[in-house]
């Protein structure tokens, strides 16, 4: 199996619709894990329909009872993450605040401070209408361990991909907890680079994660032709960096939102010039997967 | 909240890329025009604000984000494990009486120190990210930066926040990280008024849906900023009309302002878009006047 991470640093990209147009040039073997838990727009970008459920638990919390807490305010004064709040005479647990560490739990005098678990999201294996599937993931808005839930969706996705076949990691933005366990062990990650200010900028951040994590990069720049002189910056970064520029996909109106009627950037067709940029990234891109496949074959068949 | 508080405006999307970090310094350089005004940025995984004001001067060194992670006192240690037993993130490993300690995975927050029956266990600040303060004209900024590999990234948010209620500004403008979960909970806990960033895309519809739930949940007054407003066809103002979510502003799509986006310029000149802004600013001050009078 390999995994194929698809990366940003920044949100808004074009992670979610590179990912898409990978799968659909990709075809079946492949399966797309959408590990954008807070923010997921696989299922609308593949047009899915879900096949299989299954609850998310994050792991216990804490709350206090209420009938036996007296008022002492131990727990406020021992939690460092601002989660207990004053509720009248009494203390209560700010549950989008808690970092379930329990150091509370020890301090209460009271012993009123007790366990609870509730569900924090739901796990799914879709059908696509590529006739790939999609594991995904729903969080509870306010809900935490969204690195937990990365790691669940990736196990379920190892399960379910054939032997040989290509995972394809649709990654949250940033570079925190949920963004390392979706890069984590990737043969590949493929660099989204919006050519604009931010998006460099966060593109360097990612690409210093994903070196340090010694992952190999592609990159490919995203809405080219707004701001030229940002994207000679974004060129001479990857250059001078040593990640190779797969191609460069034009901003055009045309290919937004084409998930919404059922295409993918891959089939999208858009017209001129900036199709063909667009079908040379798609297709350097593939190259590149296809690259590390056949190295992964090579080293598998020798001892 | 004392009375000498700044109103705190939140500024946040679900969906990343909307246009979070774009109305967040425009709403702060109209606020700036009226009061003292400040404008922390939040998304401390990928801080961008400080890109549209590059004139901004540094103020002060910048501090370090830092949490309290425990040091062993070998000396002290019995080998007993109570540390271990008593960390909930996996940060402590006591096997055949020796103790290793994880810095990478502790979250600081002391319950080890105190479980230690020999008090072996002392702290240490360890520094997770960067708080830094410039500064403009009338218009102050700060900006909480994770330091990369490091996943606490809600650390580095209280820093910045901290960083931003010292500052004695009136009105604190927030730029929120993506997402509904815990960085985005940090960024918004203590805010008056959340005003929510939308493009007209089924993707950012959905993700919209799910900010719009975690605002309610939060107790947070919200209203909606349309962004981009002809370059899709997703129904935000449709959805916003079912919740009872006001439509505080709207700006449409022009390649003019993607593309002052993209070099991270203001939109200098454009007379439309900062009338917009005046008339967001003036809602979300009067949706966090309400709450207050609540």
């Amino acid at each position: 199996m390999t995994t194929i991470s698809v990366a940003s640093g920044k949100g808004g990209a074009g992670k979610t619709s590179v990912a898409a147009a990978l799968a659909e040039r990709l075809g079946p073997g492949c399966l797309v894990a959408d590990c954008d838990v807070d923010a997921a727009n696989g299922a609308i970008a593949l047009g899915s329909t879900i096949r299989e459920r299954g609850p998310y638990f994050a792991g216990p919390g804490y709350r206090i009872a209420r009938e036996s807490c007296f008022g002492c305010g131990l727990c406020g004064a021992v939690c460092r993450f601002g989660a207990v709040r004053p509720d009248g005479t009494r203390y209560a647990i700010v549950p989008e605040l808690c970092e379930r560490c329990g150091a509370c739990l020890d301090r209460c005098a009271a012993k009123a401070i007790e366990t609870c678990e509730k569900q924090a999201g739901e796990l799914f294996v879709s059908d696509t209408i590529l006739g790939i599937p999609l594991v995904h993931a729903e969080l509870a808005p306010g809900g935490d361990t969204s690195g937990k839930l990365v790691a669940k969706l990736r196990s379920r996705a190892r399960e379910l991909a054939e032997d040989g076949g290509t995972v394809i990691v649709d990654s949250p933005p940033g570079i925190g907890c949920p963004v390392i366990a979706s890069i984590t062990g990737a043969d590949l990650v493929v660099l989204v680079v919006e050519a604009s200010s931010s998006g460099l900028r966060d593109a360097r951040r990612i690409a210093e994660l994903a070196r340090s994590m010694r992952r190999e990069l592609v990159a490919v720049l995203n809405k080219a032709g707004l701001a030229p002189e940002t994207e000679d910056l974004a060129r001479a970064y990857l250059a001078e960096a040593g990640i190779p520029l797969a191609g460069e996909i034009p901003f055009a109106p045309e290919l937004r939102s084409v998930e919404e009627r059922g295409l993918t950037w891959a089939s999208a067709r858009l017209a001129g010039e900036g199709g063909a940029r667009l079908e040379a990234a798609l297709r350097a891109l593939r190259g590149a997967i296809d690259a590390i496949r056949m190295k992964k074959e090579e080293g598998k068949e020798k001892p | 909240m004392s009375g000498a508080a700044a109103t705190t405006i939140a500024v946040a999307s679900g969906k990343g890329g909307t246009g979070k970090t774009t109305v967040a310094a425009h709403l702060a350089l109209a606020a700036a025009a009226r009061s003292r005004a400040l404008l922390v940025d939040l998304d401390v995984e990928a801080p961008d604000a400080l890109g549209y004001f590059p004139g901004a001067a540094r103020a002060g060194e910048g501090a370090s984000a830092s949490i309290q992670v425990p040091v062993l006192d070998e000396a002290r240690c019995s080998g007993c494990g109570a540390c271990a037993k008593a960390c909930r993130f996996g940060a402590i490993v006591a096997l055949g009486g020796v103790v290793t300690i994880d810095e990478r995975v502790c979250k600081g927050c002391g319950r080890c120190v105190a479980a230690c029956p020999s008090r072996a266990l002392g702290e240490r600040a360890l520094e997770v990210g960067r708080v830094t303060r410039r500064s403009l004209g009338g218009l102050e900024l700060v900006e909480g930066r994770l330091a990369i590999g490091d996943i606490r990234s809600t650390s580095v948010i209280e820093a910045a926040k901290r960083e931003a209620a010292a500052s004695g500004a009136e009105i604190e403008v927030r730029d929120c990280p993506p997402g509904v979960t815990c960085p985005t909970v940090h960024a918004l806990a203590g805010a008056d008024y959340l005003v929510l960033v939308a493009e007209p895309t089924e993707f950012s519809l959905h993700d919209l849906r799910a900010a719009a739930e975690l605002a309610s949940t939060m107790g947070l007054a919200a209203g909606v900023v349309v962004n981009k407003e002809g370059f899709g066809s997703a129904d935000i103002r449709a959805f916003c009309a079912s919740r009872g979510l006001p439509v505080i502003g709207a700006i449409p799509f022009s390649r003019e302002r993607a593309s002052a986006g993209a070099r991270a310029a203001l939109w200098a000149g454009d007379e439309r878009a900062r009338a917009e802004f005046e008339r967001v600013l003036d809602a979300a001050l009067a949706g966090a006047r309400k709450k207050a009078a609540l």
